[in-house]
């Protein structure tokens, strides 16, 4: 079990990144809260030891996506609202943010993730396809996809 | 920075949110420590008691003493440390119909004893001789016990010592202990006797051939057979 210091010092590091991931993929605040704990937990009871501090991150990354993934199965049956979300966020998100972020939350799930982690956390298609555990042709193609229908929504100038 | 980038600055994780995770990973933390301790601990005592108990019944079950009970019936108790009767073997047809119908285990090798006269009185006749051969370090304060038993003052009776090399040669034979040093005493004076001739003697019968060939054998023979310690109670009647 991880010591209270490790757990000050990667709440400092990620807390930001993995709140990041859980907006893009949950709908609400209190989702959020669930699953940043439940992310937060796994890292406590992780055993095993990271190579280095890019290592830990993309542990997070994909911990969180998980996470999102499973909690998102568990809810199935509710309706993906991203507009309360973005309401919630109330003052943080502005006009062109907020047409941004709307266009990405309504993209579907595995183009939710390339984006996020191409563009905001900026790993290459081939880090990316280790964390999501995916080919790296494959996160190239949806990253394109992505990228055609958020310029189609937005224009050339969304990025 | 790229304007999604712009657009997801604003998202970041509440103060509140990093505290409350904390807090909550911190109770989880001590829970879950507190279960590991109560559950080594329960596991350390769990283990503790079933060494001790395990420890505590091999010692209950361990027979340091024996007695030969040799009447007609022929049954050899084994008693533990604690003076406790832990096993009971009949060596022929009476002493196991006695062994059938009343329990020995489990109490005072005297209490045994009373209630194997008690509760096996239809094997016993007025004139049936008793005899009491015992295997111990403290063979003398289990004589002296038998001696001192109220129950057994009715009764002739004769008590020996022996040893365990007797003892399984005895049971080579098949035969109690007790019964087989009668025999050992008896081919001293009549070597034509064997040990299938004694199988089905009373012990009265085996003591009158003793006393019979002793009062007209040799003297001076009385002691020879291996050094074994003989002592004669009679009962208060004779």
């Amino acid at each position: 079990m991880k010591s209270a210091e490790d757990l000050n010092r990667v709440m400092e590091a990620y807390a930001d990144m993995v709140r990041r991931i859980c907006f893009v993929h949950l709908k609400n605040r209190h989702d959020t809260e669930d699953v940043f704990q439940n992310v937060y937990m796994k890292y406590l009871l992780h055993e095993g030891s990271f190579e280095s501090g890019e290592h830990e991150k993309a542990w997070f990354a994909r911990v969180t996506i998980n996470a999102c993934t499973d909690w998102q199965r568990a809810l199935l049956r509710r309706r993906w609202v991203p507009l309360e979300f973005i309401a919630e966020e109330g003052a943080a998100v502005d006009g062109t943010s907020g047409e941004i972020l709307e266009a990405v939350l309504k993209l579907p799930e595995k183009y939710r993730n390339v984006i996020y982690l191409h563009y905001y956390e900026g790993y290459s298609a081939l880090e990316i396809a280790g964390i999501l555990g995916k080919k790296e042709n494959t996160v190239y193609t949806w990253l394109s996809r992505a990228k055609g229908i958020l310029r189609e929504k937005l224009g050339g100038e969304w990025i | 920075m790229n304007a999604f980038q712009k657009s997801m600055e604003g998202i970041r994780a509440s103060e509140e949110l990093k505290e409350n995770t904390l807090r909550y990973l911190e109770a989880q933390r001590k829970r879950s420590h507190g279960r590991r301790y109560v559950l080594q601990y329960a596991l350390a005592a769990a283990c503790l008691f079933v060494l001790l108990a395990a420890g505590g019944y091999s010692v209950y079950i361990r027979p340091v003493s024996y007695i030969s009970i040799d009447i007609n019936p022929s049954i050899e108790m084994g008693i533990n440390r604690f003076g406790r009767v832990v096993s009971a073997t009949a060596y022929n047809a009476d002493g196991e119909e006695i062994l059938e119908q009343v329990s020995l285990k489990n109490i005072s090798y005297v209490q045994a004893i009373d209630r194997l006269l008690e509760d096996g009185n239809e094997f016993l006749a007025e004139d049936s001789l008793l005899v009491f051969t015992v295997i111990s370090d403290q063979a003398d304060t289990i004589l002296a016990e038998l001696s001192a038993d109220e129950s057994l003052k009715t009764y002739e009776m004769l008590t020996y010592t022996s040893d365990r090399t007797c003892m399984e040669e005895a049971h080579a034979h098949e035969m109690s202990f007790g019964k087989y040093r009668a025999y050992l005493e008896l081919v001293e004076y009549d070597e034509s006797v064997t040990v299938e001739d004694c199988h089905g003697m009373t012990m009265r019968e085996l003591q009158n051939r003793i006393e019979s060939c002793g009062n007209h054998g040799e003297s001076g023979s009385g002691e020879k057979h291996r050094e074994r310690h003989q002592e004669r109670h009679h009962g208060s009647g004779n």
